[in-house]
C-alpha cells in the first residue's frame, strides 16, 4: 500500500513536469514559429535587394561622360551572295555586307530604333503579326577591328569611339 | 651690257616660267562624288559610285585628305578603280547616311540596309606620283 502510494506521487509528478515540458515545447514551437516569418521576411528582402544589386549591374548602360570617351563595340554579319565568280568576290561581298550590318547596329546603339507593330485579330485568332522596325543615322569614324570569313559568313567586329565634344552644341 | 650680277633679267624670266608651271601642274579640280550600297537580307544587292567633274567651283575647306599612288594618269576614275578597297573604306571613314529598314511578317524577317554618302565636292590634287583627295565641308 505505502508502495503504491509513493508510485502514484511519483506518476503524479513526472506526469506533471511532463505537461510542463510539452508546455514548454509548445511554447518554445510557437515563438520559433512566429520567428520564422520574420527569418524569412528578411532572407527575402536580403534575397530582393541582392536580385536589384545584380540587375543593377546588369542593367547598368555606359553613359557618356565628359571625362571619358565611350567606346561602342559591335559585330555584323554579312553572307556572301550565290552567283559569285570567285572566293575573293564573294568574301568582299560578304564583308561589304556585314560592314553596313556593323552601321546598322551602331546606329542602333546610338541613335535608337523605332518600332511599329500591328497585329490583325480575327474570330480570336492572330491572322496577321507585323513589326516594322526602321533606324537612320550618319555614322563617321567607325572602325573595323576583326574580320572573320567562315563557310560563307563573315563577320565583322566594328568600334566607335564616342567622345563628349562630338556631341557639344 | 651685261650687268655685275650675270644675266639677272633672264633669270627671272626663268624662275617666273617655271613657277607658273608649277602652279599650273599643282592646280586642283574639284569633283562631286557620291556612293551608294543596298544590303538585302544581308546579302550585298547593289553598288554605286557616281564621280563627275564640278561645272562650278566649290566652296570650303578641306579636311580628312587621303593620298593614292598615281602613275602620271589625270583620269580620277582610273585612279579609284584602281585603288577601289582604300577609296572605300576611306568613305566609310569620312561618313555614311544609314537607312535600315526590318519588317517580320508572321515571324519572317526581311531587312534592307542602304549606306550612302551623299554627294560631295571633292578637291583632287593630281601629282606625277600620287592623288591627293579631299572633302570639302
Amino acid at each position: 500500500m505505502k508502495y503504491s502510494l509513493i508510485f502514484v506521487a511519483l506518476l503524479s509528478i513526472s506526469s506533471l513536469n511532463g505537461v510542463e515540458t510539452t508546455q514548454e515545447m509548445q511554447m518554445q514551437n510557437t515563438e520559433s514559429a512566429s520567428n520564422m516569418p520574420q527569418s524569412q521576411e528578411q532572407s527575402a528582402q536580403s534575397q530582393i535587394i541582392i536580385d536589384d544589386e545584380i540587375s543593377s549591374n546588369n542593367n547598368e548602360e555606359a553613359v557618356l561622360s565628359q571625362e571619358e570617351p565611350l567606346i561602342i563595340t559591335v559585330t555584323g554579319q554579312g553572307v556572301a551572295p550565290l552567283n559569285t565568280t570567285s572566293p575573293a568576290q564573294a568574301y568582299a561581298l560578304a564583308k561589304r555586307a556585314a560592314i553596313a550590318d556593323g552601321y546598322r547596329l551602331i546606329a542602333e546603339k546610338v541613335k535608337g530604333v523605332r518600332v511599329d507593330g500591328q497585329d490583325l485579330i480575327k474570330n480570336m485568332m492572330v491572322k496577321r503579326s507585323t513589326v516594322r522596325t526602321s533606324v537612320h543615322a550618319m555614322v563617321r569614324h567607325a572602325n573595323v577591328v576583326e574580320t572573320a570569313f567562315k563557310e560563307g559568313l563573315c563577320e565583322v567586329e566594328m568600334e566607335i569611339t564616342l567622345s563628349h565634344s562630338d556631341f557639344a552644341q | 651690257m651685261r650687268s655685275r650680277d650675270g644675266n639677272h633679267s633672264f633669270s627671272l624670266r626663268l624662275c617666273s616660267i617655271i613657277f607658273f608651271f608649277i602652279i599650273s601642274s599643282a592646280q586642283a579640280e574639284e569633283y562631286y562624288i557620291s556612293y551608294r550600297y543596298v544590303v538585302k537580307d544581308a546579302i550585298i544587292y547593289n553598288e554605286s559610285l557616281d564621280i563627275s567633274p564640278a561645272m562650278f567651283t566649290c566652296n570650303g575647306k578641306t579636311y580628312d585628305p587621303l593620298t593614292l599612288q598615281n602613275n602620271n594618269s589625270k583620269d580620277l576614275s582610273q585612279i579609284l578603280l584602281r585603288h577601289s578597297v582604300e577609296f572605300i573604306d576611306y568613305l566609310h571613314k569620312i561618313g555614311l547616311h544609314v537607312d535600315h529598314k526590318e519588317e517580320t511578317l508572321n515571324l519572317q524577317n526581311t531587312s534592307t540596309t542602304i549606306l550612302t554618302l551623299k554627294t560631295k565636292c571633292f578637291k583632287v590634287h593630281f601629282n606625277d606620283n600620287f592623288v591627293k583627295i579631299a572633302p570639302l565641308k
